[in-house]
């Protein structure tokens, strides 16, 4: 990483260099690239200065727990985007990866459990069996996505799409299954919803951090080594950039494919196993869109569809900006028809800017 | 080779396909009239092929409807076919059309858009006179009721009075809060802070749960001298947080309350003293929300959270003090008023008849709407534990 603070004397000096018509187009430009963040900076000093309870440590914190609940999949569905790709069942494998974790870890002695005939173990063990098992029904979906994408060439829009339909066929089965009838699964352990969703850090007042964002930190942090510092991310952003090119150069188009949804697929069975500790009871529309968001994370934060472009750090900002749409608005009692354009209209913006600097560069 | 065999086994594939796309569409247009010439709408001696539509497989209430028409319909030897509308009318519409080719001589159908009166129709007319039950979705809007079932004698309509559910609600709400008046306002202002929580912007069910939920708990109040609850965010005019999806999920709840609980607290004097929610998964994602914040671990302090459906996850949630009540949606009874219907149809009945055949087997449970022969209500009932 440059210096900042050489960073900023270079552009500094750069700019005393130009003429004026120059001059305004830096400040056109430098507005232009970055009207995205201008935007969310007013729209942050709007909100507080209207609702005096927004920028308390009670919502920060609440911001901050909402953050790493919706992280994991988009960290998985990022790589996807970077091969120029998408992943359209990543909603449906958290749904199927939540149910598979609630239904590992309902209380013992709760009468409506839907594995009748489950061994008595320490709760340690049986959490992380909870997390292997999400996490390889994830790996699972995520193989067979990258399979078919890699070896028959077919658009992940295609193999998603028919993954995401096969899913859900999963999950009805599984809550169809053993007299269930199609109920909630809930009825959960409480060690488990405590290692998901119990204080952390508690500032005391009602402001507190959960441990799901400790599990967020930890995934940001290993999903950044993998894209930055390994071989297999560096072949991720070649394959995605130019997959032609990447094959030439000796990198196997095919094993990346594969390992980039697989490991998508993992992410996506960590984010349903938060999210069944926290919302308690799994239906079977649980995770039903949640790709929606996290694509439009991933966009906003500069994951391009054009591939081989992206960072970690601007999922992680995605996420926070459409988070902070979401508790902002709520807290405004901005009225809910107009929640959706607000959305989509900062997703068009952030996506035309983006194809911007894209298109500058070429 | 082996190329060439794949390809010609596509090509077969398809080809097949097409002709049997095309044989379905040829005999759902010559079978329909062939049927129609009978006098009655399914002509007894004829075996009953039985085609039931479901709005969504995901929908918990309608998974338990599903289960309990199965082993009915199975009970009564009764031939079905189940088909899945997955949310969408034009899936549902597509669906019929199929069975309806398929030879489909009665047709049980959840309506995907509820409280549609042209969807309705545009299943009437493709069924012609093969008659059809309509239940659980109200088929008629409240200003024009029951104009398409009172038009079209060879339908009939199964369901709940969709209002009843928010009446009974909130009678149970005010009921409720009468009691435990000082208990429950927290911040001991003399109002109740409430907060309610809608399925579907777009749900005649869920604008009616909203609208009742609420209008029936403040006459209760006001009616004992007490003042009318109050929305707990004073800058949220429609005073409800809707699920923007519109699928009344767990997760909107969660995220909303958890929203809402980061500026309103006990800290801040200004804490939600009780939670109306439309259905009962979004009641179970008050009570996740409240349980992160330290309420409703069935020991300490207890926010009441009132839902719909009595799922059996929210029973024990109840039954575990976490929860407070809920209004009981009866999936058995449902179904057993359905398939006496379809037996009844099926022995050659009108559907008027079929009707007051499901009514005459319960008279506690079902009760036939007034001055509407061929529309059947199944009672709801509040449920606060056993």
């Amino acid at each position: 990483m440059t210096n900042p603070v050489t960073k900023l004397r270079d552009t500094a000096a750069h700019y005393k260099t130009l003429d004026g018509k120059d001059r305004k187009r830096f400040w056109s430009d430098g507005i232009l690239n970055n009207a995205l963040y201008i935007l969310m900076a007013a729209f942050i000093i709007y909100t507080a200065i209207a609702n005096d309870k927004f920028l308390t440590p009670n919502s920060l914190t609440n911001i901050v727990t909402q953050v790493a609940q919706y992280l994991p999949i988009a960290l998985g569905i990022g790589g996807c985007i970077v091969l120029t790709g998408t992943d359209l069942s990543a909603g449906r494998v958290v749904g199927l990866s939540a149910a598979v974790s609630a239904v590992l870890l309902q209380k013992l002695d709760y009468s409506r459990r839907l594995l009748s005939a489950f061994p008595d173990m320490p709760i340690a063990l049986n959490i992380i069996l909870a997390i292997l098992a999400a996490m390889a029904v994830g790996a699972a979906i995520g193989l067979v996505n990258g399979f078919f994408v890699a070896k028959f060439k077919l658009h992940p829009f295609i193999v998603t799409l028919a993954t995401q339909l096969i899913t859900y066929t999963l999950i009805l089965l599984l809550f169809m299954s053993n007299g269930n009838n199609g109920q909630p699964l809930s009825g959960l352990r409480e060690e488990y919803v405590g290692f998901v969703n119990g204080k952390m850090l508690d500032f005391g007042n009602g402001a507190a951090l959960p441990w799901v964002v400790l599990y967020a930190i930890i995934l940001v942090a290993v999903m950044w080594f993998i894209w930055n510092k390994t071989t297999f991310g560096k072949n991720m952003f070649a394959v995605g950039s130019n997959p032609e090119a990447a094959s030439v150069s000796g990198v196997n188009v095919f094993k990346t494919t594969v390992m980039v949804h697989t490991l998508a697929g993992m992410m996506y069975g960590l984010n349903g196993f938060f999210e069944g500790a926290r919302l308690g009871s799994i239906a079977q529309n649980t995770g039903l869109n949640y790709e929606c968001d996290a694509i439009a994370a991933c966009v906003i934060g500069g994951v391009s569809f054009v591939g081989g472009t992206g960072k970690i750090s601007g999922i992680v900002l995605g996420v926070f900006i459409l988070r902070i749409i979401f508790v902002a608005l709520t807290m405004l009692g901005i009225d809910q028809n107009m929640q959706y354009l607000i959305k989509g209209a900062i997703i068009l913006i952030a996506c035309s800017l983006d194809m911007r600097k894209y298109l500058a560069k070429k | 080779m082996k190329k060439r065999n794949l390809s010609i086994l596509l090509a077969g594939a398809m080809l097949a396909g097409m002709l049997a796309g095309c044989g379905g569409g040829g005999t759902a247009e010559s079978q329909a009239p062939t049927e129609s010439k009978g006098a009655d709408p399914a002509p007894s001696g004829t075996e009953l092929n039985v085609g039931v539509f479901y709005y969504n497989y995901g929908d918990t209430y309608i998974a338990s409807v599903r289960t309990a028409l199965d082993a009915a319909l199975d009970a009564k030897g009764i031939a079905y076919t189940d088909y899945d509308g997955n949310n969408t009318q034009g899936t549902q519409n597509d669906q019929v059309k199929t069975a309806l080719s398929n030879g489909a001589n009665l047709l049980i159908v959840n309506l995907v858009t509820s409280g549609a009166p042209d969807a309705a129709k545009a299943i009437i007319e493709l069924a012609g006179d093969v008659p059809v039950i309509f239940f659980n979705r109200a088929v008629d809007t409240e200003d024009a009721p029951d104009v398409t079932l009172k038009d079209n004698a060879s339908i009939c309509f199964i369901g709940t009075d969709a209002p009843e559910a928010g009446h009974l609600q909130g009678k149970m709400v005010g009921d409720y809060l009468l009691e435990h008046y000082d208990e429950v306002d927290l911040n001991g202002d003399g109002t109740i802070q409430y907060a309610m929580f809608k399925g579907d912007e777009a749900n005649v069910e869920a604008i009616y749960r909203t609208q009742y939920g609420q209008e029936d708990a403040d006459a209760v109040l006001t009616a004992a001298g007490k003042p009318a609850m109050a929305y707990f965010d004073p800058s949220n005019a429609s005073k409800y947080q809707v699920d923007q999806s519109g699928s009344w999920s767990t997760q909107a709840a969660v995220d909303y309350m958890n929203t809402n609980l980061s500026q309103f607290n006990e800290g801040n004097g200004n804490m939600i003293e009780v939670v109306i929610c439309n259905n009962d998964g979004m009641a179970e994602g008050v009570v996740s929300a409240l349980n992160a914040a330290g309420y409703n671990d069935g020991k300490g302090k207890t926010i009441p959270v009132f839902g719909v459906d009595a799922t059996d996850s929210a029973k024990e949630l109840i039954k575990a003090g976490k929860m407070t009540g809920t209004v009981k949606q009866d999936a058995e009874g449902m179904a057993a008023a359905i398939a006496e219907a379809a037996a009844s149809i099926g022995s050659g009945s009108s559907t008027a008849d079929a009707i007051s055949a499901a009514a005459g087997t319960n008279a506690d449970m079902y009760t036939i709407a007034e001055g509407v022969a061929n529309k059947l209500y199944v009672a709801y009932a509040p449920y606060m534990g056993e």
